[in-house]
């Protein structure tokens, strides 16, 4: 009997690695290997590296360290935004038997299997296809990403991506489509369009809108999300594409801060009373809309008076969930040479503050979705309780009898769970 | 795909200096194809240091030209006035969407704000739409930093000058712009420092302006 080759993956940063680890490992699995654990000892490993601030390129540096002391006499392939970082650096490395960077990472498994077939090709060699991924087997998640876009020109000043992902790409409105029907074929339940920066899609004058628009068209039973955008990335009419049945009442609007000052010293394309007008546009079509966002605490010369902007701004948007992230210096950006840098322990202060007011928030808006229905995709079933997310994104339980997932379960909210990460109770209807 | 890379070849042609502190850096343009408004990443060859500028000549140009002011203690704004004609530089773009909705249009009114340098980007628009219906009000400390003044039409740059008594307002764009005196516009503008940014915008949103009509480009 031939020994399937094994392989494993590291992955670290944002949700689009995620996702491309996970076309990545159906790739391989399509090619006949046997995916291992990311820890386990294979004759391949990726790592998906990140480079987003100073920590991700210690922490990605450590988990090549780490993957190429246990695999000696495997192949260890380092990918992601590091990769194109500090390509050379890492090409250097004796450890490292390819260094494959963004637009070449879709293209990993014919490099591998040409390496165990005898044809070696240096990675430049291939053809770049930034959408080249497999699409991901069902056998992973029950929601799956389609990416539409790459790369991003903002230039915001605490961040190094432009200058890592590149220039913004967008992929062909017929291959998403092409794309989202195979998924859905494949029995994908949920898709989630993802992108560096989506907002940002053009596609000869077809803009983000209008893609989004044709893949709810698309038939199939099956539900859309929208991965993070930028505020700045949509009309004033985007809010009216919501009433589709398709699409998710949900989005993860970056804020970053509540201070105008602030935003404009971080060269966001927005300011607060812009953000603030389209979440009220929203809730004035859909009251119950959820929005969750990001916030930067300890931006370079942010003030106390700075700081409360961005408090009452959380309180008043009511956001659901605020992921926090303390400001980090990256080398070779503008943010990392602005004097009035914020000490370390301020930082730790107001993320604090923030956490406790996204936790009051997320139980004030499950406190609002009680008694109200829900269609919760079936993500897992344990003991009888089935576990999933409705299509405002509140995680929900509820007690079943066929233990099946990924399906669609209409629901009604009863309650919340007391615990600092909540999820709602309902009964089935 | 990936075209932050220095494919062609950039060499110095020219350093003119416009004031004690602010220069006009040309260089060859290879082949470089560009809108009005977009910025650069610019640094001397070799040196690992880049920083962001806006190209201040039209596009008609066959030479690149970006207006630079002297930073103390600054790096590259220091490295570059240092710069011979034939030396090579590094440099990566155009990136940006400054100005490049601004195409004019018949009728429309266009307000341009500018602080020091950041009058850059609406150099490179004037100079490529001589037509268009435009008012550039430029903030600046003295009359010496009111940067190729006879470029643009006599009335329609104006400048307010924040110390002595020769510009056409003398106080900050913010003190000029609170006078009312400037007639509306269909669009606005605005590229410099951030904290005259965020004055003005305030100013400028009271005075009746809805956020699809304003448009900024931040230096610092
Ligand atoms: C999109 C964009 C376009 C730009 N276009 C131009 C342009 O056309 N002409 C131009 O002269 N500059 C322009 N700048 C600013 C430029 O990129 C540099 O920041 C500036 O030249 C200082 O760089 P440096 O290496 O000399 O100073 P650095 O070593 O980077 O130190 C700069 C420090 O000085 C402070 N500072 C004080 N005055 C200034 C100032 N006037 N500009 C920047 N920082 C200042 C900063 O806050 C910072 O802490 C632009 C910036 C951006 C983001």
């Amino acid at each position: 009997m031939k020994v399937l080759k094994t392989v494993a993956f590291k992955t670290l940063g944002c949700r689009l690695n995620q996702f491309e680890t996970d076309a990545l490992v159906t790739g391989f699995h399509n090619a006949g290997y046997h995916v291992v654990e990311g820890d386990e000892k294979a004759d391949v490993t990726v790592i998906n590296t990140c480079t987003v601030t100073n920590q991700s390129d210690q922490k990605s540096r450590h988990t090549i360290n780490h993957a190429a002391a246990k695999n000696r006499d495997g192949l260890v392939v380092v990918t992601g935004c590091m990769a194109d970082n500090y390509k050379e650096k890492l090409e250097g490395q004796e450890q490292i038997t390819y260094v494959v960077d963004n637009d070449r990472k879709s293209q990993i498994v014919e490099l591998v299997n040409g390496h165990f077939t005898g044809e070696i090709i240096h990675p430049d060699k291939m053809m770049g296809d930034r959408f080249g991924f497999d699409t991901v087997q069902k056998s992973l998640h029950t929601r799956t990403s389609v990416k539409i876009q790459d790369g991003c020109d903002n230039f915001c000043t605490f961040c190094i991506i432009p200058s890592v992902r590149g220039r913004a790409v967008s992929r062909p409105v017929k291959d998403v489509l092409d794309n989202v029907r195979r998924v859905v074929d494949n029995g994908f339940k949920e898709v989630v369009i993802t992108g560096v920066n989506i907002g940002r899609y053009d596609d000869e004058g077809l803009t983000f809108e209008n893609v989004v628009e044709q893949v709810l068209e698309l038939p199939g039973d099956f539900r859309v999300r929208i991965s993070s955008l930028e505020p700045d990335g949509f009309s004033e009419d985007f809010h009216q594409l919501f009433s589709h049945p398709k699409l998710a009442p949900h989005l993860h609007l970056c804020l970053q801060s509540g201070s105008g000052e602030i935003l404009l010293k971080m060269r966001r394309m927005y300011s607060a009373n812009y953000f603030m007008e389209t979440v009220e546009r929203f809730r004035k079509a859909i009251p119950d809309f959820n929005f969750t966002t990001d916030v930067i605490v300890g931006f370079p010369g942010e003030t106390d008076d700075d700081f409360q902007k961005t408090v009452d701004f959380i309180r008043e948007a009511k956001f659901s969930h605020v992921h926090t992230f303390r400001f980090s210096r990256r080398t070779g950006t503008r943010a990392d040479r602005m004097k009035e840098q914020v000490s370390g322990k301020v930082m730790a202060e107001r993320s604090e503050v923030i956490r406790k007011i996204s936790e009051e928030n997320r139980h004030a808006y499950m406190h609002s979705m009680q008694g109200k229905e829900q269609r919760v995709l079936i993500e897992k079933v344990a003991g009888g309780m089935a576990s999933g997310y409705g299509e405002h994104y509140m995680p929900v339980a509820f007690a079943v009898e066929d233990p099946t997932t990924n399906r669609f379960e209409q629901v009604r909210l009863t309650g919340t769970t007391p615990s600092a990460d909540p999820v709602m109770q309902g009964t089935l209807i | 795909m990936h075209t932050i890379t220095d494919v062609d070849k950039y060499t110095v042609e020219d350093v003119r200096h416009v004031n004690d502190s602010t220069y006009v850096l040309q260089f060859s343009r290879g082949g470089m194809e560009f809108k009005p408004g977009q910025h650069l990443n610019l640094g001397t060859k070799g040196s690992g240091q880049h920083r962001e500028y806006s190209i201040y000549s039209s596009p008609d140009n066959s030479s690149i030209e970006v207006l630079i002011k002297l930073v103390d203690d600054g790096v590259v704004s220091q490295q570059l006035r240092n710069v011979q004609p034939g030396d090579e530089l590094s440099v990566k773009g155009p990136y940006g969407f400054f100005l490049t909705d601004a195409k004019p249009k018949k009728g429309e009114k266009l307000l341009f704000i500018a602080s020091g340098t950041g009058i850059a980007p609406f150099h490179s628009f004037i100079m490529s739409y001589p037509e268009a219906d435009y008012r550039l009000i430029h903030g600046i400390r003295n009359i010496n930093e009111a940067y190729d003044r006879e470029h643009y039409k006599a009335d329609r740059y104006f400048a307010c000058t924040s110390r002595g008594n020769k510009g056409d307002f003398n106080g900050r764009i913010t003190d000029y712009l609170l006078s009312g005196q400037e007639k509306k516009a269909d669009k606005v503008y605005l590229c410099g420092n951030s904290s005259m940014i965020y004055d003005a915008m305030d100013i400028l949103r009271a005075q009746g302006y809805r956020h699809d009509q304003l448009f900024t480009e931040v230096y610092f």
